[in-house]
This record gives structure tokens, sequence and C-alpha cells, in this order.
């Protein structure tokens, strides 16, 4: 058992999570982020990449609307690199009703969401692929967003400031005396070692998991996680955001994501956030409700499907949160449909609620805010800890701000500029082997660490032709024979790409498999005997994942203020 | 446009079976959508390598133990035998020896450094990996890794005694593209020059060693000489690792069989998929295609479909769990639960649970009588002048037990004696096969 100390320890390592330590790093208070896994493997690295205008929310759930638009425009100012200013549309098709689009536009004036009013046919010329029979369209100012270059981002402006950020961590209890947390217990997955972590506060930031970290601390937060299933197109199909104007419902959204399109989504109340399960008639549904606006996605070709729990969060009707978010939004109760339940979000203060002197969770909320989400709880925290500097945080841009918007045409340009045509690893996504090369050099040891870094793996092939190059420059670095077998960690690559594929393939993507095993099988005999170690130890601190792009910071045990 | 005998695909059993039947004297056409498994393969002849999760050593004792919808066991095993001849002589006459026989099976180097089990192997893939062995690769081609491979078959070789190191190759000077491909390389290689001035730097790499491992990449045009000639330059025995498609070795083929079947008058037409047939009756009278965006006809009195599986495009699998043979939609079996129109269920039927695992849809095809005719439920034909061979066929899964090529020589080899001028009787009467 190891020991180190700190002033806060948050846990989980999401956007929410990560942006609460930015904030306390910017505040020049003493922080550790603690992650069961990697960053951005639970919520933030499971859904489609909007960047909310608020526009969604603007009828039902007018709070939700008002927070998204403000970060909206506060996430275009502090970090451009991440988002790609796509815009979005709200459709009105024959089947929709036509009072929606009244209430529409009134709930953006009211919640200061500006929109441009389009006729079918100007809605078409800026959409071609938009169904013929679109009868009206709003024009929002919905982005997309990529949330592991935002993660790395803050992650690094965090570590600049101080902090620290230990992954594979899980937390496996609290030392709790006289009604106060005195340490935070985690495992070190790697070293296979316990670590005691001793603390003033404790910050809940583990999302659709906040409630399992309750339990361990003895106070009750009723989660109730709303997964939502989205499937992967092969083409983007369209240049902008399309959203259905309607109430919030299944498959009404299609979010142009790098090369591809992501078809959302799906709502319905789990008891585990961990159930990420993708039934076949979910996959069908996006596609055929997407279809009514995009038409050419109903003979398209689908990569994968995935599925992510959203942090949904109810309070018991006799509970007294001491939120400074704003409520709950009314809404039913009890039906599998979490639709109803507000997406804004709320601080619980323990102390009033349960008796638990130092420790507060946030629950709620969406990427688009979570910025917001991690300066009402810091504030609230500052205030308790007596410390006053302000929150710096809407204001003082990202590392890597100063490459401005993102565009889809940026990684060809840069090859093209360098001349690294035909150097590419990745066909699909523009990876080059100078790039690969790097991140190596850099650290990186694991095929999925590449794949969150660089998107390797990603597009319609989904790793076919490249992740054995990849396994090649791994088993090339440095290292050497101390590395674990390559070959396991590719089976362990191809099988996790293989669960996102298995609704998906008929068509031109049946034949991809077969293809892909062809060469993983038939050329490589690879498998079936060694079994996928599920349980494969990960490396503590995936230093490449938070240098990049510069290489500087590797926050490691103990460089921060442990 | 017609054609005696049309047959449709040019992948390992389409271009054999049009060999053959050419050879017969039959007046042969080849139509096909593109290229097929030639390109996409490991460029070696698979005949059995696994039979469930097991790897096979002896091919002719395995197949006894293979169920009776199995295209070996329905052919019988003198229709592979004659295929695995004819191959071995029209390859070597071609200048492509393929040394091997069926009664064992033996390894191929990969670029992971495994050792995958086959039947007949390219000369230049078939050298024999003992004592002091040198991987070697060509700087800058970015589709083998020595490291990779080296790591690999220390693993797997440290216990026979075998030692791997590694070495590396600067190219000679050559007029290519910055980053280039097997294919490119495979053409540099052709040229007696250019292996001139690779040979020394080769020779070098290689260090201690007297065998070198490099990536399947020794020549393309001049079959097997360019591999020869660099391993009495270099003093070395040379053996090719496989490597990801396109298949250097496959191509290799591929251009003997396109040069046997120009010599032999077959028309062949790449890029024109068959989209349908015109049917008379239990005949197939003609098959439409689409090519340069005009619908053609092309009539025939015999048709050999040699499609593929799901992978090659024989076989549609659609969204809603049918499975649909592309051009005369025959049924589909070899999918449990997998079902035609009305009766599909879903499309979880089509993938098992593991990416490695093997999947049911890769085992989809088209049952067969004796003679090759497609049959229905109950084994009556369902159409008299089709034959259906290799991975078209239901029954086996070609890429899951490494039987490809095989199946491939022995159903072409059958589809030749069916349609052997009155030999029908004959070829049914002495009947190898099972039924």
């Amino acid at each position: 058992v190891s020991t180190m100390d700190t002033q806060v320890v948050v846990i989980g390592g999401g956007v929410t999570g990560v942006a609460v330590l930015r904030d306390l790093a910017r505040r020049g208070i003493q922080a550790i982020l603690v992650e069961r896994s990697d960053l951005g493997t639970g919520t933030s690295g499971r859904w489609h990449g909007l960047l909310h205008s608020g526009a969604r929310y603007a009828v039902r759930d007018q709070e939700s609307a008002r927070e998204c638009i403000v970060e909206n425009q506060v996430l275009r100012r502090i970090a451009p690199h991440t988002i790609e200013d796509i815009g979005g549309l709200f459709v009105l098709l024959p089947s929709d009703d036509e009072a929606y689009a009244e209430k529409l536009a009134l709930g953006c004036d009211q919640t200061g969401i500006p929109f441009e009013r389009l006729s079918g046919a100007e809605a078409r010329r800026r959409e071609p692929l938009l169904t013929s029979d679109v009868r009206l369209a709003y024009a929002v100012p919905d982005a997309g967003i990529d949330s592991w270059a935002l993660l790395r981002s803050m992650a690094r402006d965090a570590t600049e400031h101080g902090a620290s950020v230990l992954l594979r961590h899980p937390v496996t209890g609290f030392e709790r005396r006289d009604g106060r947390l005195r340490a935070v217990r985690v495992h070190d997955l790697v070293n296979g070692e316990d670590v005691v972590i001793g603390c003033e506060w404790v910050v809940n930031a583990a999302g659709a998991w906040a409630g399992g970290i309750g339990r361990l601390a003895g106070v009750p937060i009723r989660m109730i996680p709303g997964k939502g299933v989205m499937v992967v197109m092969a083409l983007r199909y369209v240049r902008g955001v399309v959203n259905a104007m309607r109430k919030p419902a299944d498959g009404d959204i299609v979010v142009p994501q790098h090369e591809v399109a992501i078809l959302g989504t799906t709502d319905a109340k789990v008891d585990d956030p961990d159930d990420i399960h993708v039934s076949l008639a979910d996959v069908d549904k996006m596609i055929d409700m997407c279809a009514q606006m995009v038409p050419a996605i109903a003979n398209g070709r689908a990569l994968r499907a995935f599925a992510g729990p959203r942090p949904l969060y109810k309070p018991e009707p006799a509970a007294e949160d001491q939120s400074s978010g704003p409520g709950p939004a009314p809404g039913g109760d009890g039906t599998a449909d979490t639709r109803e339940i507000s997406r804004t979000f709320t601080v619980l203060d323990h102390a009033s609620r349960d008796g638990l002197e130092n420790m507060l969770s946030i629950v709620g909320g969406k990427l688009t805010t979570c910025r917001q989400m991690a300066e009402a709880l810091v504030d609230q925290l500052a205030d308790r800890m007596g410390v006053t500097t302000p929150c710096t945080t809407a204001t003082e841009p990202l590392p890597g701000a100063d490459h401005g918007i993102h565009r889809l045409a940026d990684p060809l340009a840069q090859v093209e500029t360098d001349g690294a045509y035909g150097d590419l690893l990745c066909e699909c996504e523009l990876v080059t082997r100078a790039r690969v090369k790097a991140a190596v050099d850099a650290g990186v040891h694991e095929l999925e660490d590449l794949r969150r870094q660089m998107r390797v793996g990603y597009g319609p092939c989904q790793g076919g032709f490249c992740v054995w190059r990849a396994a090649a420059m791994l088993a090339e670095g440095p290292g050497g024979a101390a590395r674990p077998d390559p070959l396991v960690g590719l089976e362990r690559f191809i099988e996790e790409r293989w669960r996102g594929q298995r609704p998906t393939i008929w068509g031109d993507q049946a034949r991809q498999l077969l293809l892909n095993q062809a060469i993983y099988r038939g050329i490589f005999d690879l498998g079936p005997e060694v079994p996928p170690d599920e349980a494969v130890e990960l490396p503590a601190v995936t230093s490449a994942l938070l240098a990049a792009p510069a290489g500087a910071a590797s926050p490691a045990r103990g460089s921060g203020s442990a | 446009m017609r054609a005696e005998v049309l047959v449709v695909g040019a992948g390992p059993a389409g271009l054999a079976t049009a060999a053959r039947l050419a050879e017969d004297g039959h007046q042969v056409r080849l139509l096909a959508r593109g290229n097929g498994f030639t390109h996409w393969g490991a460029g070696a002849i698979d005949v059995l390598g696994r039979t469930g999760d097991r790897r096979v050593e002896h091919p002719l004792d395995a197949i006894g133990e293979l169920a009776d919808e199995h295209p070996y066991r329905v052919v019988g095993v003198d229709a592979l035998r004659s295929g695995i001849e004819w191959f071995q002589r029209t390859a070597g006459a071609a200048g492509l020896e393929h040394p091997g026989t069926l009664e064992s099976n033996r390894d191929q180097a990969t670029a992971l450094g495994t050792l995958r089990p086959t039947c007949l192997l390219p000369a230049p893939a078939a050298g024999e990996l003992d004592g002091l062995v040198a991987v070697v690769g060509f700087e800058g081609f970015r589709d083998f890794s020595p490291a990779l491979c080296a790591t690999g078959l220390q693993r797997r070789m440290a216990q026979d005694g075998v030692k791997v190191s590694t070495g590396m190759v600067e190219l000679p000077a050559w007029n290519h593209p910055r980053y280039f491909t097997a294919i490119e390389l495979a053409q540099a290689i052709d040229d007696p020059d250019f292996r001139a001035r690779l040979a020394p730097g080769l020779a070098r790499a290689a260090g201690e060693a007297g065998i070198a491992v490099v990536p399947a990449v020794l020549g393309l045009r001049a079959g097997h000489e360019p591999w020869a000639d660099l391993e009495r330059r270099t003093g070395l025995r040379l053996v090719e690792a496989a490597i990801p498609p396109p298949s250097v070795p496959g191509l290799r083929l591929f251009n003997a069989y396109r040069a046997r079947l120009t010599a032999l008058g077959v028309r062949w037409q790449l890029g024109f998929p068959a989209l349908g047939v015109e049917r008379r009756g239990d005949r197939v009278t003609a098959v439409r295609s689409e090519g340069a965006s005009r619908e053609i006809s092309i009539r025939c009195e015999q048709l050999v479909l040699a499609t593929g599986g799901v992978a090659g495009h024989g076989i549609e699998a659609l969204r809603d769990g049918s499975l649909v043979e592309s051009v005369a939609g025959l049924p589909v079996s070899g999918v449990p639960g997998a079902g035609e129109g009305a009766a599909a269920t879903d499309r979880s039927v089509y993938v098992g649970d593991r990416f490695l695992g093997g999947h049911p849809i890769g085992a989809a095809g088209v049952r067969v009588d004796v003679e090759l005719r497609p049959v229905d439920a109950g084994g009556s034909p369902l159409l008299a002048n089709v034959r259906c061979v290799g991975g078209l066929l239901a029954g086996h899964d070609p890429t899951i037990e490494g039987s490809r090529e095989g199946v491939a020589l022995a159903t072409a080899t059958r589809a030749a004696e069916a349609l052997a001028p009155a030999a029908s009787q004959a070829a049914t009467g002495q009947g190898g096969a099972s039924r």
C-alpha cells in the first residue's frame, strides 16, 4: 500500500471530472483525478459528438437549452480546435406536427438561441440529400465536437497547472471518520497495489456511475442511466447536423463527424450503466427513422453501433437537494423512457443532504455544459474551502486552441503539405506512419491508445488494413522484447472492434467482415486458440494521450500535488 | 453475344474451370465482376488446413471426417487428386512450380511470424526454415515489419533450434513513388539490373544466416525467375512470407491463368457483374450483365457459376436476415436460421461471438448434386444446365477450414467431367462422391 495526499480527489475521467480538475487547478487548489479505466471510456466516449445549440431542449427543458447555448459559445472560444463548425438544421417532415415548429421558434426566442427559418427548397440547397418532402427547416448553431480532443486539452491544461491524473485506478472504498472522508482508497491495476490518497475533499464526478461511488461513501444517489444507441455510417451524408423537428424521439438526429455520420439515438432506462448492449432492432430503427430525413441512409453502409449511458439524475421526491444548478424539470416517473428527465445538472452537497461533510457530487448534465457544471461545483467547493480565486475556465483558451476551428479537410491538407500521401498507415482516417511513430516514441504502447488518439481503425475497414501495421510499429518501438506479445494486443483490439460491428453485418459490411477474416485468420492464421484476455492490465498513465500534441506533460504519480 | 459454356467468376474456381473446359475443346467465355480471391489470399494452395479448431497435418486423412455436404465429399477425393495434379502441371508449365502433396500439409511463414498450414506452396515460399534465419525487410515498404515477423517466428520456432535475427535492405535507386506498394516493388524486382544492385545489400542484411525470410514481392511478371536469380546472386535460401492483400504470388498465378486462357481462345470480360438469368423451363438460356452503363445479354448452352460466397458477391446477405444467390436466385443454405424472403428470422444468425472464431455466413452456399447442379431442399436438380463450383458451394467455410483453392480445383475438375461430351453418365457412374 502506498500513500499520497492532496486537497481534492476528483473521481471520474469523463468530461465532467476533467473539467472539474482543470477548474480546481486553475484556482490553485491541489487535486488528483482518479479514473477506473482511461479518459473518455464512459459516456464521454460513447455519444454522437454533437455540440448542442440547445434547440433540442428549447420547448420542453428550457433551463438546459439556456445552458447549452451559453456553453456552445464558450467552447467555440476556448476549444475551437475540438469543434467542427458545421451548423445544424431542424427539419419538418410531412408526418410532423406543424404546431411544433411554432413552439420551437418560440422556445428558441425565449432561451436566446439564434435560428434562421428556411423553406424546404432552401434547406435542400444547403443539404442536398435531405428528403424532397421537407417542408420547413430552422438553421441553428449546432456543431460537431471531438470529446477525446477536448478531454486531452482540458487534462493537459489541468496538469500544466499542477493537477495529477491517475488512470486505471478504480476507487475501492473510502476511509470515513467523524462524518468526514479522510482518504480515498484506489487500486492501481497496473502495479497491482492499493493506494490510499489522503484528502480534504472528494468530488464525485463519476457520471452514470455516481450512484456506485455514493454507495461506497455511504450516501444514496439515485442515478437513472438512460441508454442511448448510436449507429456509425461509412459516409457523412450531410454537411451539418440534421435534427427532426419534433419532440425528442428515437432516431431523430444525424451528426456528421470526421469521415463518418452518427445516427442517434434511443433513450431507455437501464439498471446498470455498464449495460451497453445494442439490439438489432435498435439499429434498424435508427436507420429507418434517420432515412426519413436523409433517404440515402436506408441503403447505406453501417460500420458499427454502440451505446452509452446518459448520467441522468432524479431526486427522491422527499429529498432536499442543496442544488446550485436549477432543479429538475417536471416530468413523468417510473417509465422506461428517460427523455422526460431534465438534461440540466445538479450539485449535491452531501453535508446538508446526508451529513457527510466533505463530499460533493455532480450529476446530470451534458458534454456541451461540462465546463459550466465544473464552474458551479468548484464555486461551491471553493466557498467552503475559503478560496476566493475566481473561475477562469470560460475565458482562458485550452492548449491547442491556436489551431482554430477544426476543418474536415485539415488532415488531408496536412498530408498533402507534407507530401505524405502513400505514407498512410490508415488510409480511411489519413493517419501517417510519422504520426504513429511520434506517438510510439512518446510512450504509447497500446493499440487502443492509438485508436482514441488518432482514430486508427475507425474507417470502413474497421482496422482490417491498418491495425497490424500499427502493431508492427509498436513492435519496432522502444522497449522491444520487454513488451507483451504484439499478437495478443492485436487480437484484443480486433475483438474489441468486432463487438461494435456485430449488429451491422449485412451487405457490403458482411463482405468486409469476411475479407478482414480472410486477412487475420486466413493469411495471418490468428486465433482461435488464444482467448482474448479481457482482464489484461493496461498501463497506468497514458502519457501520450494527455501530452498530445506537444508531448509535454506526463502526469505520473507524485508529479503534481501528491 | 453467345457462348457454348459461360463461366461467371474469375477467382480460383472460375479460372481453373474455364481453363479445363477450354482444354477439353469447349468454346468458353468468362465473365466476372472483377478480380477474385487470387488477389486476396496468402498465395498458396490450401486444401484443408483446419477441422474444427484443430490444425490438419494430413489433408487426405482429414477429408474422410468431413460432413457429407462438404464439396470434397460431393465430388470425391479422385477429383481433388486430379485437380491438384492438373494444377501442378499447368502452373509448372507456366514457370510457377508449386511443390507439395496431398499427403501432408506444410508451413507457410507470414508477415506476423505465424506459420499457416497449407498444402502446396509456390517455390519461393517453400523453403524450410532451420538453423540461423534472418528476417529481412525492404526500406520504405510499409507492409512488412522484420521486428514483428521475427518476434513471432522466434516464439514459434525456438524449440526447433531456430535462431531468428532481423535485417533491413536499403533499396537501390529506382523510379518509384515516394511510398510504394507490394506490386510496384515486385515490378521493380522483375528488372535484372535492379536485382543485381539489390543482391549485395540483401546478402549483407542476412548476416551470418543462410536463410532469409522476405516479404512476398520477389518479382511479378517473370514467374519465379526473379526469386531464383536472387538466390543465386546472394547465395541465400530465400523464403517469401505471406503479406496482406494484394497478394503478389496470387497475381503471378492470375497472370499465368490469363495467358493460358488467352492462348486457349477464351474470351473474357472483367468488370461485368452478372445480374440475372433468362430461363426456359429448367434451362438457363442467357445471363444478363452490365458494363459501360448498358445492359448486355450473353446466350449460353451451359452456365458455370464460380461467383464465390458472401465474400465474393455470389451471395447477398440482406439486412432482414435473408440470403440470396446473386445471379440465378438459387436457394442458399449453410446458415442455420437464415431465411429466404418471408422465412427470414433476423441477421443475428449471420455471425459468431468472436471475430476470429468464425461466422456462419462464411459457410453460406448453394447445395448441389454429384454433377454440381443446384438442387432444391429435396435434392432434385433445379436447373439442368447450371453447375456451381468453388466458394459458392454449401458445406464449407473456405477461410476457416483453409480449403479455398483445393475446393476450387476439385470442383473445377468435376465440372469439366460433367460437361465432357457424353461423359455425364460416366461421371455419375464412377461417382467417388458420397451420395
